[in-house]
């Protein structure tokens, strides 16, 4: 468990650190240089001496035979630390960025897309929205589903009649196929600001049913308990029976959730996103990074595009190993 | 001889339930008949029936955790079911349920300060260190050392769970304490100490007990007065020597000849 | 009997509940197909006008409702203002598409999780199970967009498979047999995508149900009674572990049909999902709700389908136990 917790942060710290950790703006084109395959960092130079700060060489303007870009080996362009950019009249004194290299060479660890835009930054500034929105997403969910489920569970009788039929209209479809359905009557161009946050309201509140079911159970067997009993013996309002007795036991059942629901969502964006319905370009979201390979010869030909779809296996594998370790310490959560 | 008026009148309770039948009809079940029972001031009642005779339907109905479906019950001159809002959280305080198997009467996530103090935590009476200190004094008094203030309810045994449950329904000074088969599952001794606290404590508050129960031997020991409650009614009552020499109900009867030994009365074997 | 009766009237109603709730639901969007049209200065409001009014869209809400559900009844789930045509001739093919490639994936996802669910749980060394664990772990963890990207990318790196469709050109000149082995040939890989997402999940529960079966009592009494391993497994575990597998296949249709809507997309399935898309795109709500009702139907039927699995292995519920 520790691990996995070890690799969510420092994902998601990655993420939003992004501006300092990249070295480009994700927006920054470099028309010239579409498809770059990712730059070769060097510590031996062509004499064989070793250098202890890596270095790179620029690349020639235009793929030679083969289809790669081809080195420049007559100038060495050292890695440097903490760099800063030129002043911009958003940031007066220059944004800071970890690490770069002297124009006009370029640094691009992952390579560029069609656009010549460095693959890393774009990857890193687009973690912020597509793990982001998942987490989000999350919260929202489990709060709808929270509150829905606590309140049927609580009070039963029709209040709880009308919840529960109404999840079970949810959950008659498909839940991608009820998301599209959602997605498909909201406007279709709109801002990536607007997109982030239809991206969260529609996932989130769209998926309330299923947590709401397992909180509903878990309230309906506490509320019977006797020392629930007892506390109303003594005059205690609903609203204190639900926050001291009632309300604690459904906190594992959230957590366990969601670890289960995060992986999910973030997935979700990222489908939304990559087929043209989340957030869209420039933007970068790792959905719509992999839109690109859609076409065959993106497919076929640069690995490096595939970098947003592998980021998210250790992300999930995180998640999925935090569910793990919730489900061992808390109890089931699943029906 | 003054006669008082006795702290509890029931007379002609009645509660039915709709019960969910195998084919999907409604079956009405009818757990109370039309019982009346009088309850004196300071007196240990006991209440005795089989399961599902509706003893405990009554007392939760006595406290207010049920609504019954006719009759009426007067509390110290006042009629019960009539009170809402604020008068009806005003006399809570007055009666306490305690529950058979205090595991599921305590919430297990609290301490058992916490739990004894939780009545005066809902009733808004003083700070969190007044609350402590009145928590700690209230298990010193039903025999709990007050250092195990921080220990959990699955942590004590059952019968310092019982003692637990008790002191929590003290914390509000109540005058009638009902006890929902609050012996059964405890050894002998264990019941024997509860009991002797039980009659300890009554002298000591001035309290009123309705003490329910499967079990004539068991509440034999401890009551002034017993009722038999079978089937939603009460078919027989009377002081507890009475019951046990002389009974006239076949119910009462065959409870009474189940009885192996009764160790506190000297009256002549049971009638077989 | 009455049982399953009762269930598929159920599953009516709640067609009709999400047929409701989704009207509803396109009725509260901003804007309609022809708002789109409005964008394109040939076009004068007049013509507009009497577009909606030809179609009806300027009615209140109650009577488009009745229209709809009218056409409904006629067989025709409204009318697609994009293709020019009612909704259902142009749902009835993808639905059997999606229906072809989502039946296929669950019985070979199935036919794989069922023995590999069941040795696993069989093993002996630890090393193995970790070993098992962490490959299907990682199975689970890869996002089922890279999964069918990479096959894809198998099909167009090896030539193997067909990239995409469902039928080769030609398709109507070749024999039966023919005919049959290229649908087989392009279903290939977006079944394989479907069952490689599905698979972690199932393989799991069957060692968990198969695990708890094989160390039940009765179990054991039929090894020492000298029954083979073999005999215990298919006569006794199995049987025994019919019930909460049956569930899980229910509970895994959703799912399933979400997952075949992008693996549809990617790998240009003529299902209900790339049709879905293309509408959403083009605005054409009527079509919109028409996939959604026609996948609520195929979960709808699925889960009933469940159901009746359930009742033939289970017998306590035949007789009404409880």
């Amino acid at each position: 468990m520790a691990l996995g917790l070890a690799v969510l942060a420092t994902v998601h710290l990655a993420a939003l650190g992004a501006s300092f950790l990249a070295p480009y703006a994700p927006g920054r084109q470099n028309r010239t240089l579409p498809y770059a395959s990712p730059t070769r960092v060097h510590v031996v130079d062509g004499a064989g001496h070793v250098h202890l700060r890596p270095f790179v060489h620029a690349l020639s303007e235009a793929p030679g035979p083969g289809g790669a870009y081809e080195e420049d080996r007559s100038r060495a362009f050292p890695v440097r630390f903490l760099v800063r950019d030129d002043p911009e009249p958003r940031a007066p004194e220059g944004r800071l960025h970890l690490f770069g290299v002297e124009e006009p060479a370029r640094i691009f660890l992952l390579g560029t897309d069609g656009f010549g835009r460095d693959q890393l930054s774009r990857l890193l500034h687009g973690a912020q929205i597509s793990l982001f929105a998942g987490l989000l997403a999350t919260v929202l969910s489990l709060a709808t589903g929270w509150l829905l489920g606590t309140l049927a569970g609580f009070y039963g009788r029709w209040l709880d009649g009308i919840v529960m039929r109404a999840a079970e209209v949810f959950l008659a479809l498909p839940w991608l196929y009820l998301l599209f359905a959602v997605r498909a009557v909201l406007p279709l161009h709109v801002s990536a600001g607007q997109a982030f946050l239809m991206l969260v309201l529609v996932i989130g509140l769209v998926d309330w049913a299923r947590p709401a079911r397992l909180v509903r159970g878990v309230v309906l067997s506490a509320r019977e308990r006797n020392y629930v009993l007892a506390a109303r013996g003594f005059g205690a309002s609903d609203l204190y029976l639900i926050r001291r007795h009632i309300a604690p036991q459904t906190f594992g059942l959230l957590l366990t959730q969601a670890a289960l629901l995060v992986p999910q969502y973030i997935l979700a964006e990222v489908t939304l996103s990559f087929l043209g319905l989340g957030v869209s370009e420039p933007v970068p979201s790792w959905g719509n990074m992999l839109a690109a390979l859609q076409r065959y010869n993106v497919l076929a030909s640069y690995w490096w595009m595939w970098a947003p779809g592998l980021a998210l296996v250790p992300v999930f594998l995180a998640y999925f190993s935090l569910s793990e370790a919730l489900h061992a310490r808390v109890g089931p959560a699943s029906p | 001889m003054a006669v008082e008026p006795p702290l509890v009148r029931i007379r002609g309770l009645t509660k039915r339930y709709g019960r969910r039948g195998a084919r999907g009809g409604t079956a009405e079940v009818e757990a109370l008949a039309g019982v009346d029972l009088a309850i004196a001031r300071g007196a240990i009642v006991a209440l005795v029936g089989l399961s599902g005779s509706g003893k405990s339907t009554l007392a939760r109905c006595l406290a207010r955790l049920e609504e019954p479906s006719g009759g009426e019950i007067s509390f110290e001159g006042a009629d019960l079911l009539a009170l809402r809002g604020r008068a009806l959280r005003g006399v809570r305080e007055k009666i306490q349920l305690v529950f058979q198997d205090a595991a599921a009467a305590l919430d297990p996530r609290l301490r058992a300060a916490e739990i004894v103090s939780e009545p005066l935590e809902v009733l808004g009476r003083g700070g969190r260190v007044e609350r402590r200190r009145r928590a700690l004094e209230l298990m010193e008094s039903v025999g709990l050392p007050a250092a195990w203030g921080d220990r959990r309810p699955l942590d004590l045994s059952g019968g310092q769970r019982q003692r637990l449950a008790i002191a929590r329904a003290l914390a509000v000074q109540p005058r009638l304490l009902i006890l929902d088969e609050a012996f059964t599952g405890l050894d002998a001794s264990i019941q024997a100490q509860i009991a002797g606290l039980l009659v300890e404590l009554r002298a000591r508050h001035g309290l009123t007990y309705l003490c329910i129960s499967h079990d004539l031997a068991l509440v034999s020991v401890l009551a002034d007065e017993v009722a038999i409650l079978f089937e939603g009614r009460i078919v027989e009552e009377g002081p507890a020597a009475r019951i046990f020499a002389d009974a006239r109900h076949p119910h009462t009867r065959a409870l009474v000849g189940a009885v192996a030994a009764l160790p506190a009365l000297s009256a002549s074997p049971p009638a077989p | 009997m009455a049982w399953l009766a009762r269930r598929a009237l159920h599953g009516l109603f709640l067609l009709l509940a999400v047929s409701i709730l989704s009207f509803a639901l396109v009725e509260l969007a901003p804007g309609d197909f022809f708002a789109e049209m409005r964008l394109d200065p040939r076009v004068s409001e007049a013509t507009l006008r009497a577009l909606r009014a030809r179609h009806g869209l300027d009615r209140p809400l109650p009577e488009r409702y009745l229209r709809w559900v009218a056409s409904l009844a006629r067989g025709e789930l409204g009318y697609s203002f994009a293709y020019g045509s009612p909704v259902a001739p142009l749902l009835w093919p993808r639905a059997r598409n999606t229906l072809l490639l989502t039946a296929t994936a669950t019985a070979v996802a199935w036919a794989l999780a069922i023995p590999i669910g069941t040795w696993w749980a069989t093993l002996r060394g630890r090393a193995a199970r970790h070993l098992l664990g962490g490959l299907f772990a990682l199975l689970l963890a890869l996002p089922d967009i890279v999964l069918a990207l990479a096959l894809l990318l198998l099909a167009v790196r090896t030539g193997w498979f067909p990239a995409g469709g469902m039928v080769s050109l030609g398709h109507e000149q070749l024999s039966w047999s023919g005919r049959v082995q290229d649908v087989v040939r392009h279903l290939a890989l977006p079944a394989a995508a479907l069952v490689l997402a599905v698979l972690p999940v199932l393989v799991r529960h069957v060692r968990a149900s198969m695990a708890a079966v094989l160390d039940a009592p009765f179990v054991r009494a039929a090894r020492g009674h000298g029954l083979s391993e073999t005999r215990v497994l298919l006569s006794h575990a199995l049987p025994a572990a019919a019930n909460p597998l049956i569930s899980l296949f229910g509970l895994s249709l959703a799912g399933l049909l979400s997952m075949s809507l992008l693996v549809e997309v990617v790998m240009s399935w003529p299902g209900l999902g790339p049709l879905l898309l293309e509408a959403i795109l083009a605005r054409d709500f009527y079509l919109v709700l028409g996939l959604v009702l026609a996948s609520t139907f195929l979960l709808v039927a699925g889960n009933l389908l469940a159901d009746a699995l359930l009742l033939a292995a289970d017998p306590r519920i035949r007789t009404g136990a409880r």
